[in-house]
């Protein structure tokens, strides 16, 4: 893996490819213990749906998948392992308006979090989320998520390797040369 | 194929023109489901999507289907899905179907363009 980024952030709008596109970015490191951290709550009938298709486009790369949906912090993955925490727009959501989650602390529980992984990973990709291009004006409490997505999104493109944006499933590099 | 995608209002269409020389254009808003496998170029492709879902049609495979049917198209749809997920549970589908067909349609196409503040960038 010498050379190769080590903090890879995966950003993009809805049904842009990112997903397929992170997880080909793991396949290309090559043989290696690989940890999928799911962090959307299955609440509803869509969400288990969304979730049981990630399951189908995971099946026989051979990713472990933990549940992370709060407390990314505590969560421990085996040294060296490839990470890729899908996605970091639900965990967001979760600390802020989960009964256990950080709440107002939300940002701050989420880097930490990604300073956890980075410590024990041999290599992190995050995906994330493109949630503030369409230019309406939301209610308070939306504008809030906005606001803590947008601020750790920007934390984890400072510590990043390399950012890359992902548009009709085509890698756009932001951040970083080669797009790992 | 040629895909151009990009936000409302950054002047796709004319780029579209400017590039591909065509005069004749689709228009998916108005236009019949079948000119997708007839037409040399179609504006607002996002908008074709989103009446074929209104009418409870399943979209899954356009993609492949107009790229066999109708190699040599001009598609010019909007970029969506940058926002805040919708509340709504039919936006949230039309958002991720165009998003998934047009994933599928730059896989096949031979150029992409984005185009932001008029200006077209390629990108495959």
């Amino acid at each position: 893996m010498m050379g190769l980024p080590m903090f890879h952030v995966i950003t993009g709008g809805s049904g842009s490819g990112k997903s397929a596109y992170a997880e080909q970015c793991v396949l290309d490191l090559g043989p290696a213990e690989r940890i999928y951290v799911a962090t959307m709550y299955p609440y509803d009938e869509e969400c288990h749906a969304r979730i049981a298709r990630h399951r189908q486009m995971r099946s026989r790369k051979q990713f472990a998948t933990v549940e992370c949906y709060t407390g990314l912090a505590g969560l421990r993955v085996p040294a060296g392992s490839v990470v890729l925490l899908e996605c970091m727009s639900n965990l967001v959501a979760n600390e802020m308006y989960q009964e256990q989650g950080a709440g107002e602390g939300t940002v701050e529980a989420v880097t930490d979090g990604i300073d956890s992984l980075l410590g024990q990973a041999g290599h992190l990709v995050v995906v994330t989320n493109e949630i503030f291009s369409d230019g309406l004006q939301y209610d308070e409490e939306t504008a809030r998520y906005q606001r803590y997505l947008g601020e750790i999104n920007a934390r984890m493109g400072c510590l990043a390797d390399a950012v890359t944006e992902v548009v009709c499933g085509i890698p756009l590099t932001v951040k970083g040369g080669k797009s790992s | 194929m040629i895909l151009v995608i990009g936000g409302a209002f950054q002047g796709k269409q004319q780029f579209a023109r400017d590039i591909s020389g065509l005069e004749d254009w689709a228009d998916g808003r108005t236009c019949g489901e079948e000119e997708l496998d007839t037409c040399s170029g179609m504006i607002h492709f996002h908008e074709y999507i989103r009446n074929r879902l209104a009418k409870g049609q399943d979209c899954t495979g356009i993609a492949e289907r107009v790229a066999r049917t109708n190699p040599n198209v001009v598609l010019v749809a909007n970029e969506l899905g940058c926002g805040v997920v919708p509340m709504d549970a039919f936006d949230r589908r039309y958002r991720e179907t165009v998003g998934r067909i047009c994933t599928g349609l730059a896989a096949e196409a031979e150029a992409v363009y984005r185009v932001v503040c008029g200006i077209g960038v390629k990108i495959k």
